[in-house]
């Protein structure tokens, strides 16, 4: 029996994405909460160090974008965007390798939990200083143009970050140029503990977009597939050479600013509110009142996913972390080796 | 063999580059239509084009940013900051993205890219056209920083920063641009970086500076060898990493070093090199080692008899030499 939710679901046409494309947002939506997941509960058990940035309940924010981009366009990411990774296709063992900082890790345990990178893929390793890849992004797209290439940059901030001077800056260059770059905010409503009313005198931060002359979109964020459609379309024009579209996505994340923080700066309510709206119950409810999804393969989807992850997270526990001494490295080319300090001892 | 300013040794090295490697391009305030204020990038517009020759907005913090993505995706971006002065806005690209990339991702993305800072005093700028800032780069890892002093460095220096696969930030005095002539060579030369030059050899004192004051310094060695006083002058050129082998090799030597720099002395390059000759090579020395520096205020005051007595010169400097030798 069709509930009366069901009936306000949109039809298969309505939505117009293909069949392939609808389980494909669902399963990496599926696959990075899971991920997600496991990897708060290993840090309360004490499995790795420093702290973890989740984004539960704000997936479809970095899933809708990513999913169908090439390996060669870029990923301008800050710390929420696990679901980036997961759908651009980073390897999980490199994804938990990250958040344990093990020697196989891309970084080899030089940069702290959350700040995922995978140059194969696109994916810039981030600062955590905030909006710094949307700059540092902004130029990638600046020398696609220049190379004449037609790749693309997705750059994603939360909207505290685009209080930030350097942020404007970025965003008034690629609109004077019309650099293939697409902006998405996630605006999760907090930046760590102050609110978006503090943050900005507008409540739509994609209203931001009529300063630098290219078109700013305000959408549902927990809808992964209006957010799919949305970037689709800004990908296509930035593409194009036609530029940049700056995509807000209303959203929540559940937990904490990261897992050392209560969060008890918001209320029971508001957290309420947008856990009923929840992205990827939301997904799985659509695609099963449209029978794209059946119970059994959600199953035979979280069977995969959880035997994916234990096997990443089990790789991860028994690798070691790299020698002390990588700390010397990567600092220059090699061109440029730098003194070791018994390298000094042995000079004087 | 022509004789060339050091401004045109700049100019040469981006016009050479530019037309040798398709993926170094520029980016800064002023640079096209205009040719850059002091005509640094005069022609350059015309030659190569709106795409590779790209006038700024107001920007520091993107021509900062944006040159670091630029690198990262196969260019090898030459920005500008047209003053030193100006450089406070680009500090976080500079330090958080230019300087930690190769560190921070493990080697997995790189920053080839070569900063140009117009820098210096001595032309009667003001406080905002006449700092050097050199200090703020030279103490993080990861840059590369250079000075040079002559039109041949200044040439050869551009080129290997623009060549090499390093983040280099390439400071050019402006009182230099036209005040000094020399031969250059016809044919490609480079400079290797973190390399000093020996300028003059002598067995009673070194003397180590860089920039402009590397001229001042040279101007009291004149005055020096006439009182019979023979120098070891050594022009840094790359501020970091320094010459470590060319200066201690020098203070073996000498036993007596003079540092110099036009910054103010806390916490500057001198502060760095007179620490580290005085904890690798106390035995060989035989007087404290000397700074003569700018003077330990906020900026360099306009008003010319300020500004002079705030900036070292020959005669400061010959006066530390001759306390070091009679110490």
């Amino acid at each position: 029996m069709p509930s009366k939710k069901d009936s306000k679901n949109p039809t298969l046409k309505q939505i117009g994405l293909p069949k392939e494309t609808l389980l494909g947002l669902y399963s990496n939506l599926l696959r990075t909460r899971m991920l997600d997941e496991r990897f708060r509960k290993l840090f309360r058990q004490g499995r790795f160090a420093g702290t973890y940035f989740s984004a539960v309940g704000q997936e479809a924010t970095t899933v809708g974008p990513t999913f169908g981009l090439r390996d060669e366009d870029i990923i301008a990411p800050s710390h929420r965007e696990i679901g980036a990774n997961v759908t651009k296709g980073v390897p999980l063992e490199r994804i938990v390798a990250q958040v344990y900082a093990r020697a196989n890790s891309p970084d080899k345990g030089k940069s702290h939990p959350c700040h995922y990178g995978w140059q194969p893929k696109g994916v810039i390793t981030p600062a955590s200083t905030l909006a710094g890849q949307t700059i540092v992004g902004t130029g990638c797209a600046m020398g696609f143009k220049i190379q004449k290439k037609d790749n693309v940059v997705l750059a994603f901030f939360g909207e505290g970050s685009t209080s930030r001077g350097g942020w404007h800056e970025a965003l008034n260059y690629a609109g004077i140029h019309k650099l293939p770059v697409v902006y998405i905010c996630q605006n999760n409503l907090w930046a760590e503990s102050v609110p978006a009313t503090l943050q900005a005198g507008i409540k739509d931060f994609a209203d931001r977009a009529k300063a630098y002359g290219f078109p700013g979109v305000t959408i549902d964020g927990n809808d992964v597939f209006e957010v799919h459609k949305t970037s689709v379309k800004a990908i296509e024009r930035a593409r194009k050479g036609e530029g940049p579209t700056l995509i807000e996505c209303k959203t929540y994340r559940w937990y904490g600013h990261s897992e050392i923080d209560p969060a008890d700066y918001r209320l029971q309510k508001e957290l309420d509110e947008w856990k009923s709206k929840d992205p990827v119950n939301r997904a799985e409810e659509l695609l099963m009142s449209l029978k794209v999804l059946e119970t059994q393969k959600r199953e035979a989807l979280v069977e995969q996913f959880t035997q994916e992850i234990d096997e990443a997270v089990k790789i991860c526990e028994n690798e070691q972390y790299a020698e002390p001494e990588e700390a010397y490295n990567d600092v220059y080319s090699d061109q440029f080796p730098v003194i070791r300090s018994e390298e000094r001892e042995a000079m004087s | 063999m022509k004789k060339i300013t050091f401004i045109e040794g700049i100019t040469q090295a981006l016009d050479e580059e530019m037309e040798r490697d398709k993926s170094v391009f520029m980016i800064g305030e002023d640079i096209g239509i205009y040719g850059g204020v002091f005509k640094a990038t005069k022609g350059l517009l015309d030659k190569y084009g709106e795409e590779r020759v790209i006038d700024a907005p107001i920007s520091e913090v993107y021509i900062a940013g944006g040159s670091v993505g630029a690198a990262m995706v196969g260019m090898r971006p030459v920005p500008e900051i047209q003053f030193a002065d100006f450089i406070t806005p680009s500090m976080d690209q500079i330090i958080q993205q230019m300087a930690k990339m190769r560190y921070r991702t493990g080697g997995q993305w790189t920053c080839p890219m070569t900063m140009r800072v117009c820098c210096g005093a001595d032309i009667g700028g003001g406080l905002y056209h006449s700092q050097t800032n050199e200090q703020w780069f030279f103490s993080q890892p990861g840059l590369i920083v250079v000075m040079p002093a002559t039109p041949y460095d200044a040439k050869g220096l551009l080129k290997s920063a623009i060549r090499g696969d390093d983040p280099v930030i390439y400071f050019e005095h402006k009182r230099l641009y036209r005040w000094i002539k020399e031969e250059i060579p016809d044919e490609d030369f480079t400079v290797p970086i973190g390399k000093a030059a020996l300028r003059n050899k002598g067995d009673d004192i070194t003397i180590v500076s860089y920039g402009l004051m590397y001229h001042r310094a040279l101007e009291a060695v004149k005055g020096l060898e006439k009182d019979g006083i023979s120098v070891d002058l050594i022009d840094l050129r790359t501020l970091l990493p320094w010459d470590r082998e060319m200066i201690f090799e020098s203070v073996k030597k000498t036993s007596k070093v003079v540092l110099v720099q036009e910054s103010p002395k806390t916490g500057g390059v001198m502060a760095e090199i007179s620490a580290s000759i005085t904890e690798e090579m106390f035995d060989y020395l035989d007087a404290p080692v000397t700074r003569v520096c700018g003077l330990d205020v906020p900026v360099v005051p306009f008003a010319p008899p300020m500004e002079h007595f705030f900036l070292p010169n020959a005669e400061k400097i010959t006066k530390a030499v001759k306390e070091v030798l009679e110490y």
